[in-house]
């Protein structure tokens, strides 16, 4: 975010939400400077946000690549340096190896999806933070960085958007 | 677009028909959020002094009678030639079969969007944890040596002691393994959220507990972005690793040449019966669910009921018609070895338990599942859900001691009498109802955010003469 003061108004619904960024907008603050945060998610096409650019689909892709290389050399890789033959099998067997591959594979993709998710997310994160528990009752916040000479501005017209609460930031820990 | 704040229609003759429906009664966030909340924190003494019982159940019946046995050896279990592999295993099937139920009620649901998992996802998640848990004890305990568990890891060490990669035990435990913790991160991820709800709506130690829990989780746009990205990630890829997992466990039977267990249609079969078991013990645990904690009759609807009823119907058929499948082709193959096997199952000895399991999991669904007015009644669905689990259990119990029973050699045929076995299964059982238990004080066993997104989407729309359910696409 650019700089200025953080500010957070909170909403009752989703459509006044959304037409104030689209004021907050006019207003000349930029979309990297606002976010919304509610207690279900909504599309952007909802908000009338820019697309959101997630990592996660590329390192559940990684997982899958990093499980399958362990799958393959615990499969083929392992029984050359501890020979162990049974029943007249073949010591490299693909047929029994692909039952191994696809577990460590999957396992590797999920793994990943989910420390995506952490990593990306920067969780755990505790620090002092904008958000009011009242998002988790169904509120609606809408928060922004804007710089001084607006803030005046901004306030009047979410305040007639219909926003119940509007503040500078009080970050809090969460 | 409004939010939950308000009812999305006023009420009307239609309404009153459709209210009924979860969907279609929208209550503001807040009174859900509480709702749940109290349900999680309401304890009276009757739930104490269950949680008590079934703690010294478990510690008796499942821990004791395991540590008995490893310091008086296997013998004290009922298993000997020919039949090595007795209640444990036929045990270990079984809780896999329960495991299955989360993540088909769950991931397969919200794969092909069924908007009634909504508010049972998470109890049926559950389930699949704590079934997986049960399951992943009965290894170990039919290992006789557990302190030696640990060989089947594989590192490197100086005995040559190397896990064997083509045997079906070791992609049993990788299996296990795999699909065990993905399925915790499963439940974890959509929780994060109601974590967050309950950081935001509790004191004290909870506070404190669902602070660190929730890992700092606000609801950003970014924040469901990716959420909503990896449960749908998850939602796909879960689903080939639960058919994995069942199918891996039939192998350990079917890749032997002993008969009766050597059949190409095991994998689909095993999936088969352990959907339809976890999908009957989802609709029992939703009952208990439902009677037993505050405001869960608001979640918890016949119409749940119905859907869960239409798909152990559904899966009745499916476990039928495999069912015959191995049966006929036994029949008409003329392998003397196979007819030996069936004869034992439909005859004697096991001839009582066979009718027992046709009749449980085949006659009680067929003939009482039609019934609208059954389906959708809580007490009757949760005593089918019990009939079909007894039924499957006992196709477990006729599969694993039942069939080894009788090997390719007369001379060896003996029958199975299970002696520790019994407490240790019974020990298994109040094992995951203590762990179900506990989690149900712990964890919003409703999804809040998943209702409220299912409960926007819905609308009462007029259609000629009449009003329709409407789902919108928000997602």
């Amino acid at each position: 975010m650019s700089e200025g003061t953080e500010h957070l108004a909170l909403f009752r619904e989703i459509d006044p939400a959304s037409q104030a960024i689209e004021k907050l907008r006019q207003l000349g603050v930029d979309d990297k400077d606002m976010t919304i945060i509610s207690g279900i998610p909504y599309s952007e096409k909802i908000l009338g946000r820019p697309s959101t650019w997630t990592l996660v689909p590329h390192l559940a892709i990684a997982g899958f690549l990093v499980g399958l290389v362990i799958g393959l050399l615990l499969n083929l890789g392992t029984p050359l340096l501890y020979p162990l033959q049974v029943g007249g099998m073949p010591l490299l067997s693909i047929p029994t190896s692909l039952v191994l591959t696809f577990e460590t594979s999957m396992l590797g993709l999920l793994t990943f999806t989910f420390l995506g998710v952490i990593w990306e997310s920067a969780y755990p994160s505790f620090g002092p933070k904008v958000y009011r528990p009242e998002i988790s009752d169904g509120w609606i916040g809408v928060v922004f960085r804007c710089p001084p000479e607006i803030h005046t501005q901004a306030h009047e017209a979410l305040a007639n958007l219909g926003a119940e609460w509007i503040h500078r930031t009080e970050a809090v820990n969460l | 677009m409004t939010t939950n704040s308000m009812p999305l229609t006023q009420p009307s003759a239609g309404e009153t028909e459709h209210s009924e429906h979860l969907m279609l009664d929208p209550r503001p966030r807040r009174e859900i959020n509480n709702m749940v909340m109290e349900a999680m924190t309401t304890t009276p003494r009757s739930f104490w002094i269950i949680v008590g019982v079934l703690t010294v159940l478990v510690a008796v019946c499942l821990f004791g009678a395991w540590l008995y046995m490893i310091l008086n050896g296997m013998g004290v279990a009922g298993v000997r030639r020919p039949t090595y592999w007795g209640m444990f295993i036929a045990n270990f099937v079984f809780w896999i079969g329960i495991s299955h139920s989360g993540t088909f009620v769950s991931a397969i649901l919200r794969v092909f969007r069924a908007e009634f998992r909504r508010p049972i996802t998470r109890a049926a998640e559950l389930m699949t944890a704590f079934g997986l848990a049960a399951a992943a004890l009965y290894p170990l305990i039919h290992l006789g040596r557990v302190w030696v568990a640990y060989w089947i890891i594989p590192y490197p060490n100086a005995r040559w002691l190397w896990p064997n990669f083509r045997s079906p035990l070791t992609w049993d435990m990788i299996a296990i393994t795999t699909y065990l913790l993905s399925s915790l991160m499963y439940i974890f991820l959509p929780l994060i959220p109601d974590l967050a709800m309950a950081r935001d709506h509790s004191e004290k130690w909870r506070h404190k507990l669902y602070r660190i829990m929730a890992l700092g989780w606000r609801g950003t746009e970014s924040e469901w972005h990716r959420l909503r990205t990896a449960i749908q990630l998850f939602a796909f890829a879960i689903i080939p690793v639960m058919f994995s997992v069942h199918t891996i466990v039939s192998w350990d039977f079917a890749v032997t040449k002993t008969p009766g267990w050597h059949s190409t249609i095991f994998g689909p079969f095993f999936v088969a019966g352990a959907i339809y078991s976890g999908v009957a013990a989802v609709a029992m645990i939703l009952f208990i669910v439902r009677t037993s904690m505050a405001n869960m009759k608001y979640f918890i609807r016949p119409e749940h009921f119905d859907m869960l009823a239409k798909l152990i119907l559904v899966f009745s058929f499916t476990w039928a018609y495999f069912y015959f499948n191995e049966y006929l082709l036994a029949w008409y193959g003329g392998d003397l070895s196979d007819w030996y096997v069936w004869a034992a199952i439909t005859k004697e000895p096991y001839g009582w338990l066979w009718i027992l399991m046709l009749t449980f999991n085949i006659v009680i669904p067929w003939i009482t599942l039609w019934n609208k007015k059954i389906r959708r009644t809580p007490w009757i669905m949760f005593l089918i859900g019990f009939v079909i689990n007894m039924g499957m259990y006992i196709e477990r119990y006729l599969i694993v001691p039942g069939m080894i029973s009788r090997s390719r050699f007369p001379f060896a045929w003996d029958g199975y009498i299970p002696r520790i076995e019994l407490v240790m299964s019974f020990g298994s059982l109040c094992l995951f109802l203590l762990l179900y238990a506990l989690a149900s004080r712990l964890v919003p066993l409703i999804p809040v955010w998943e209702i409220q997104e299912g409960q926007m989407a819905h609308q009462l729309r007029r259609i000629g003469k009449t009003e329709v359910t409407s789902v919108s696409e928000i997602e």
